[in-house]
């Protein structure tokens, strides 16, 4: 549990920088050399990789250790974690929005029915 | 309801509801009311298992239980702020997640619901990860959805 939390930690904080963003949502459409990658950032290739070196830490990114060219290859198991735990955050408060939304409906028209029964009741009186 | 996120650490839920601002306000602190909606979809969130104290430093504690498999899930979390019937604080000391609700009178007995959490999660604390926030994190993950 912990482990799994020290992870999401190091992959939230590696999603927190802007060209790390981009580079994951390039490597999203398939697998990408440095080279590539630099492409279209003003960045030299030690700056990337020095992005890279941080993606693949937190086990977001992997490269190929023999190829010559070394493609980035996006890990989509430690994406998804991060990527859920937001859905999940949200999903936690849609529903529990829908929830409030439907009790508080349900409590005003009780309130407005006793409210009702009592103005009847006085009425007869 | 809409999302968004001003900076990557940061989700905000924004929700109108038709009722009064002081309804809405006691029913976000009172176990009795919380029991109905705090748990989300297919969880329950038993009105024993819920302990609030609405005060700088008092608790707010739930249990939430999944209905299908009895797992249970538990928060815990610290009032910072009280201020009725407008604004609730609380942060979470186990993940550093520090929830603000706003509740805004919009008049004719409706009032708009704003959560705003921060430092999601901890590693978002550190100032170069701030200072590196342009896009919305919560807008980015719908976006990797759409090119999967």
């Amino acid at each position: 549990m912990t482990m799994a939390h020290d992870r999401l930690d190091a992959t939230f904080a590696a999603l927190a920088d802007p060209t790390r963003r981009a580079i994951v949502a390039r490597l999203a459409r398939g697998d990408a050399t440095v080279n590539e990658l630099a492409e279209p950032f003003a960045m030299t290739l030690p700056g990337i990789s020095k992005h890279l070196k941080v993606l693949e830490r937190c086990g977001l990114i992997s490269r190929t250790r023999h190829a010559q060219f070394r493609p980035c290859h996006l890990e989509g198991a430690a994406l998804d974690s991060a990527v859920s735990w937001i859905e999940e955050n949200r999903r936690t408060w849609t529903e529990r929005f829908d929830k409030l939304d439907e009790h508080l409906r349900d409590i005003q028209a009780k309130a407005a029915k006793r409210g009702e029964s009592q103005h009847e009741g006085r009425a007869r009186r | 309801m809409t999302d968004q996120a001003p900076v990557a650490d940061e989700l905000v839920y924004t929700r109108v509801f038709e009722a009064p601002r002081e309804l809405v306000f006691r029913c976000m602190i009172e176990p009795d009311h919380l029991t109905h909606f705090w748990g989300p979809v297919g969880v329950s969130t038993p009105r024993e298992s819920i302990t609030v104290d609405p005060r700088p430093g008092g608790l707010f504690e739930t249990v939430m239980v999944n209905d299908a498999d009895g797992s249970r899930y538990s928060m815990r979390a610290i009032f910072v702020e009280v201020t009725e019937p407008e604004r609730l604080v609380w942060t979470e000391p186990d993940n550093g997640v520090r929830t603000t609700s706003t509740l805004r009178d919009l008049g004719g007995s409706r009032t708009e619901v704003t959560i705003h959490q921060a430092n999601v999660p901890e590693a978002f604390r550190s100032p170069e990860a701030r200072a590196g926030f342009s896009t919305s994190l919560d807008r980015f993950a719908t976006y990797l959805k759409t090119l999967a």
